[in-house]
This record gives C-alpha cells, sequence and structure tokens, in this order.
C-alpha cells in the first residue's frame, strides 16, 4: 500500500519513519505496531530482527488468544480521522491522488511524512496554534525516562535520574508487559499508548521483574511531551520553513560560548543552514547567515534547543506574524525581522 | 523468523523512495511490485485481498510500511 488512499482511521502511526509494520487481524483489530525512530540519519537505532521477531512471536500468542482479548486491544485503534484519506488534506488535495499514476509512479507517490506535514499546515494554514500532541507526536520512551532494548519487546535498559519513570520505580531489566491496559509487543507500541495520553494523565503499567507481575503507575507532569526532540524529523524541515524561515538551528556548544562569551546558561542557537530557495529563503531574504547565532527571540528565556524555539514559536506566532531576533555576527549585535509563514 | 512470517498474512506498501533521479524512482516504484509478489508471500497494496485471504486462513495480517 501506498499513503495515497491510505485509511487514516486505522492507519495511525508515526509518519517520519522508514519501515513501519501493523499486526491486524481479519476484522481490522489492531494487535500492535512495530517501527520506531529517534535520529534523522540512523533510522534503524531503535530497532533490530530480533526485536521484530519477538513482535511477530508476541502478535501470534495475542491472535491465538482472540477475541477473548478483544477489550484489552480496543484503544490501540485512535479516533476517527477527520480526513478519511491524505489526499484530502487540504495542501494534499489535488496534487495527489488514490491511486499511482502509471506514467509517473514516483511523482505521484505520496510519501508517509508528507501527511505528517500535512497535518500540522491544518492548523498553521488556519492562523491556529499547532496543538502540542501534533507538534510533538509519538513521544519516545525517553521522554518519560525510559531507555528500551531495540532487541526485546518493550524491556527496560535505562531509567534516567529525576524522570517520572523513575519516581513510578521502575528499574533496567523490567520487562512492560502492558500500559494503560494494552499488551505491548513493541516500542511502538507504548509510543502509541504516550502518543494518546493527555497532559497530565497518570499512565497504568503492567511490569515483569523477575518471576514477579507488578502494577505501577507514572505520574506525568504538565508539558511531558514538549520534552521530546523533534529536531530529527523530516517534517520538521517545513517547520522551520513556518517558524526560522528555513534556518537550521543548533544550540552552541560549550567551547564556543566559552570563546564568545555568551555564558552556559543564556540562550545562543548556531545558525547551522541557511535555506536557499523559495519559502526555505524566507529568512535568507531577511538578512540571516550560516554562523551567526541568535541569542534574543520572543519568549524564549535561557538555554534552549532548536525544538524549544520551534515550540514557543509556532504555540504564540502566527503565519504572517513578524518578529525581531537578536543575532550575534563576529561579535557584533544586529536585529533582524524575520515574517513568519 | 521465516516460520512465523508464513503464519501471517503478509502485506507490503511502498512508503517512499528517496534521492534518486526521477527517471530511476519511478522505475524503482515499477520493479517493487515485480521483484515483491513473484515469490507468492507477499501481497502488494491490497488491504482487502489481505483481509480476505486472513479470514480464509484463520491468520493474522502483517501490514508493511517501508
Amino acid at each position: 500500500m501506498q499513503a495515497n488512499g491510505l485509511d487514516l482511521s486505522l492507519f495511525q502511526f508515526d509518519f517520519d519513519l522508514t519501515f513501519a509494520a501493523f499486526f491486524l487481524n481479519a476484522d481490522k483489530t489492531i494487535y500492535g505496531r512495530f517501527g520506531t525512530r529517534s535520529d534523522q540519519k540512523d533510522a534503524m537505532r531503535e530497532m533490530s530482527m530480533e526485536g521484530f521477531d519477538k513482535a511477530l512471536e508476541g502478535a501470534l500468542q495475542i491472535h491465538s488468544r482472540f477475541p477473548s482479548n478483544r477489550k484489552t486491544l480496543a484503544g490501540k485503534r485512535g479516533p476517527t480521522s477527520r480526513y478519511r484519506v491524505p489526499e484530502l488534506f487540504p495542501s494534499l488535495n489535488g496534487r495527489f491522488t488514490a491511486k499511482l499514476s502509471k506514467q509517473q509512479p514516483a511523482r505521484s507517490c505520496m510519501h508517509c511524512h508528507m501527511v505528517g506535514a500535512a497535518m500540522r499546515k491544518v492548523y498553521r494554514s488556519s492562523r491556529k496554534p499547532i496543538p502540542e500532541d501534533v507538534l510533538f507526536p509519538w513521544p519516545l520512551p525517553s521522554v518519560v525516562g525510559l531507555r528500551l532494548d531495540p532487541k526485546h519487546m518493550a524491556t527496560v535498559k535505562e531509567v534516567a535520574r529525576g524522570s517520572a519513570a523513575e519516581r513510578a520505580g521502575l528499574r533496567s531489566g523490567d520487562q512492560l508487559l502492558s500500559l494503560s491496559g494494552q499488551p505491548l509487543l513493541s516500542i511502538a507500541d507504548v509510543q502509541w499508548v504516550l502518543h494518546r495520553t493527555r497532559a497530565t494523565d497518570r499512565v497504568s503499567a503492567r511490569v515483569r521483574r523477575g518471576t514477579r507481575e507488578l502494577d505501577i503507575e507514572l505520574a506525568l507532569k504538565p508539558g511531558w511531551r514538549s520534552g521530546g526532540d523533534i529536531s530529527w524529523r523530516t517534517t520538521t524541515w517545513d517547520l522551520r520553513r513556518m517558524a526560522t524561515g528555513g534556518l537550521v538551528l543548533e544550540d552552541l556548544a560549550d567551547a564556543q560560548r566559552l570563546k564568545t562569551k555568551l555564558g552556559t546558561r543564556n540562550l545562543a542557537l548556531l545558525v547551522k543552514h541557511v535555506g536557499q530557495y523559495g519559502e526555505h529563503a524566507v529568512a535568507k531574504r531577511a538578512g540571516f547567515q550560516k554562523g551567526d547565532i541568535i541569542v534574543e527571540v520572543p519568549g524564549l528565556r535561557g538555554r534552549s534547543s532548536e525544538t524549544d524555539y520551534l515550540a514557543r514559536i509556532l504555540a504564540s506566532k502566527m503565519r504572517g506574524d513578524s518578529i525581531m531576533i537578536g543575532v550575534l555576527r563576529r561579535g557584533r549585535r544586529l536585529e533582524l525581522r524575520l515574517r513568519l509563514q | 523468523m521465516r516460520l512465523r512470517l508464513m503464519r501471517t498474512v503478509l502485506i507490503v506498501a511502498a512508503m517512499s523512495v528517496v534521492g534518486m533521479a526521477q527517471n530511476k524512482r519511478d522505475d524503482a516504484v515499477r520493479k517493487d511490485r515485480e521483484t515483491v509478489e513473484p515469490a507468492g508471500k507477499w501481497i502488494y497494496h491490497d488491504l482487502p485481498r489481505g483481509l480476505a485471504e486472513a479470514k480464509r486462513s484463520g491468520r493474522p495480517v502483517l501490514v508493511v510500511f517501508r
């Protein structure tokens, strides 16, 4: 199947992946998902054949118990999509059809990341803030302090200090059996539960630790979702067009901060790339240059990442607004006006 | 894993073919189906057929986007 004509009420997954899988019953009940990504260059960092093998085995076990387990699987299906198929999104309508062109199959083939970008454009085009769950989709387990082992279905490899996972009592080696009552076949299944979790929900977990099974509850603090990093996502390219005018930004390294006397707690975003064409060249036309250091952005305080910048601007400034950005260039301070898209 | 795959109805989907010249990309999309289907294990971009096969055989479905 191509993304063209895809049933968006059934197939809800992370559209920034290069490999994704669904395990289904013939009646379209979802047993689970597979496919996780956390890095732009290394698409396979969070996946392994061993993990896929275990997910397949787990799916067969769920299938062998079906339909007595139907209730536990109900939450694996998302809400009915506002747009039934991708080509009905306003930004894709007229550009793509449900079937591929025989003459130009590649050009007429919609890439999955285009679906994710189209979801965000719905809000931006109507001058509304992009909701947090659309801007930060498919949270990685690391957002709650968990590093899961890609060679297993959902086994904890590390727990971050001070995280929600540590406060809940999770430990390295714990096997997550279910989250919010849903059986887990993969890291993607963990992400699905987090993806559907509201701002301050509590998430119940069934955990196997050695020979024991425990019930644990994860308490999520407001803003937990925006602790994630979206800079690796293909769809973030379009967010940069909207919020930076085509700049790619990177938090200035400590060594460079020392050289430029910027301190380690202040905002200092290095311009790594300046877009050269069309709507990705708006910052270039505004006077931004590669190597500039952004030191002032409306509403952004203290040391921040590119993701922080995007989240702040896309939540508070609408298409057509202009913002003044403070920039250091070879030690000289400049103020540049950027029109947002 | 081969045994497990055979216990599952397999559906494969072309997700994207990035970074090739347009003609090469067109050829790659055309050839994708030809390389995937002949072995008889995969159903290419036909969910209703996959679901019907799953219903007939009593097997679950594995849908792959790549």
